[in-house]
């Protein structure tokens, strides 16, 4: 029964620890590949002194588009222009972020097809679109209108009712907290920007280009990355606790085995056997516990692993927080970090197998045969 | 005889053509330079190439009323200075503007911060003026041309209804509309409008009285016309014209305790 608990605690252990790093890699993925497919792509041109943190700089910080880049196909380039602005759902004040987006492009994948269709004037009703969050906060819905206020290139206020054509479930939360999309024709027309843009994501470097900067996705996902970083060295503790718990187990079994079986142990003594074999053959019967928890944990781990790939785990909540994750996150399973872990885990199991039945080496065998060795 | 008769008719008809084309832009030469000439008069009453006003903002956000008293020195379009006396919460503020650069000092933090550039346009302490309009102290006359609508009672005064064009295409409000009193030669009544011709924001000019040679207001009453249920009034409790303002009061020193 022991033994079972033991090899069920490991299997448990393990199964544990491939989950948690799995989780975080799945997390970790999904948050890029959020990033990666509605913003960062493969990069940005942007204004050298463009710093998205600081929206009172955006209109003096944007450009017209480099004749290399405008000659990219759509599959290749996505022009983005960005702006401050206001709306005024129910007359109050909410400042926005004006973010005028390329029809053409098939870079970014953004649902902005309602814009796309959008084929008259904007002389009276501009057309918008805003994410979930981003209605809910605003109290705006569908076909809702609105009066959005901005400031052209010159400085000069302007204002006009807006409609809202669509509201669009936004993965990445940061596309969605504040943001008003329009078509890019439109905002460069409202603010006198003809061929400006604030960035152009890229699928790819295309070299240096002058009086712009690349941001590679390295540095546009910094603070995902940064973020990750941190949770993993939690994770590692985690991982550090469990392996902890573990291996306890596996060393009070193996010294109260000790204990209970010191008449047995005396009498291989007496029958002359070495007691290094003795350590030896208790080591073994130890470590069977982390091998069979090796297989118990494989199957396991498959049952529950097949679940959750099926469920997947809900972090809606995060969507409050400005963590680029929407929908339900599932593992990634990293085949090199799990015999890694098993391998770790099974090491450590027979460490702490062996710690214990060292003692035996010094053990008396009248006094183990009379059951005295140990008190 | 009837060849005779066409062309004297066509004769007419031209002469009559080519006076009403003369006498056209002429009555409309006439108007434009009444409606300058009115603009400037206002901008006599108005305007001071110095100003001292001790004034309060009485802001009106809809739930809860603010009042804030100050002391301002201003000179020109590109120079002044505030002094905040009361609430507690926002005595001994300061805000210096010297030509597009604002800097606000709170003794609280005794720090001084610049509000540069676009931080102009944001609403100052919550009410329904930017730092940009509760700064800019532009004459009218020499920052928009003005057309004659036509006359309108209000309040009893009869008014001249106008609207302005700004010559540049960098001032904020691109287009005004005044109500204004042709006989004292003041503006009782103002709306900016957006580009598009939204209107944004409403301005009264209440209780004008005597200073000096001047009628000036007691009082301007704000309302951001896209919000609701706001308002801010702007009271001027004393105001001088073309004093002398020490120099310190426009230097960056001027922002400690």
């Amino acid at each position: 029964m022991r033994a079972f608990l033991n090899v069920l605690v490991t299997a448990l252990t393990m199964v544990a620890v491939v989950f948690n790093i799995s989780l975080y890699n799945g997390f970790l993925d999904q948050a890029i590949h959020n990033m990666v497919t509605t913003d960062v792509a493969g990069g940005h041109y942007r204004a050298p002194e463009f710093d998205l943190l600081s929206p009172t700089e955006w209109e003096d910080q944007t450009f017209k588009t480099p004749g290399i880049l405008s000659s990219l196909p759509s599959t290749d380039k996505a022009e983005v222009l960005l702006l401050q602005g206001h709306i005024f759902p129910n007359r109050r004040l909410f400042p926005v972020q004006l973010r005028g987006m390329e029809m053409q492009q098939t870079l970014l994948d953004l649902p902005f097809d309602k814009l796309e269709e959008w084929n008259a004037p904007i002389d009276d009703v501009i057309p918008i679109i805003i994410g979930k969050q981003m209605a809910d906060k605003s109290h705006l819905k569908l076909g809702d209108y609105v009066v959005m206020k901005w400031r052209d290139r010159f400085g000069a206020v302007d204002a006009l009712d807006v409609q809202v054509v669509d509201v669009v479930p936004l993965v990445n939360v940061r596309l969605d907290q504040g943001v008003v999309w329009l078509r890019l024709d439109h905002l460069r027309k409202i603010t006198h920007r003809e061929q400006e843009v604030s960035w152009i994501a890229v699928k790819q470097f295309q070299g240096a280009i002058a009086n712009t900067e690349f941001q590679a996705p390295e540095i546009l996902l910094k603070d995902i990355l940064d973020m990750i970083k941190n949770d993993r060295r939690f994770a590692v503790i985690i991982w550090i606790i469990l392996i902890f718990l573990a291996g306890i187990s596996v060393f009070n079994t193996q010294y109260l085995n000790i204990f209970k079986r010191q008449r047995e142990i005396g009498m291989l003594m007496a029958f002359g056997m070495p007691p290094a074999r003795i350590v030896r053959l208790f080591t073994v019967e130890g470590s069977l516990a982390a091998i069979s928890a090796v297989g118990v944990a494989l199957v396991l781990g498959t049952i529950i692993f097949t679940w959750f790939q099926s469920v997947g785990l809900d972090v809606s909540h995060l969507s409050e927080t400005n963590i680029p994750i929407r929908e339900n996150i599932f593992l990634k399973i990293d085949p090199v970090e799990v015999i890694l872990s098993a391998v770790i885990i099974v090491a450590i199991m027979i460490f702490v197998a062996w710690a214990p039945v060292r003692k035996i080496s010094m053990l008396d065998a009248t006094q183990a045969l009379r059951g005295r060795a140990i008190t | 005889m009837k060849k005779n008769i066409l062309k004297g008719f066509l004769c007419s008809a031209f002469l009559l053509t080519l006076i009403g084309f003369l006498l056209l832009p002429q009555r409309s030469q006439t108007e434009d330079t009444k409606a300058f000439r009115l603009l400037v008069e206002v901008d006599n009453n108005m305007w001071a190439t110095t100003k001292y006003i001790d004034g309060r903002l009485i802001i009106d956000n809809g739930r809860r009323i603010r009042e804030l008293a100050m002391e301002s020195w201003m000179e020109g379009v590109t120079r002044s200075y505030s002094y905040y006396k009361s609430p507690p919460r926002e005595r001994g503020t300061k805000m210096l503007k010297l030509d597009k650069k604002l800097w606000m000092y709170t003794p609280q933090t005794d720090r001084k911060i610049l509000i540069a550039g676009h931080m102009l346009r944001q609403s100052m302490m919550g009410s329904d003026l930017s730092y940009e309009d509760m700064m800019e102290d532009e004459k009218l006359s020499e920052a928009y041309t003005g057309t004659i609508d036509g006359e309108e009672e209000l309040e009893g005064v009869k008014t001249l209804v106008m609207t302005l064009k700004a010559r540049k295409k960098t001032k904020t409000y691109q287009i005004l509309k005044i109500w204004a009193d042709p006989v004292r030669k003041i503006v009782l009544k103002q709306e900016a409008y957006a580009k598009s011709g939204k209107l944004l924001k409403l301005i009264y000019f209440r209780e004008y009285r005597r200073v000096g040679n001047r009628l000036f207001p007691r009082k301007m009453v704000f309302h951001d016309m896209l919000k609701k249920n706001t308002q801010t009034t702007y009271m001027f409790d004393k105001i001088e014209f073309d004093v002398t303002i020490p120099k310190k009061y426009f230097s960056i020193r001027i922002l400690k305790r």
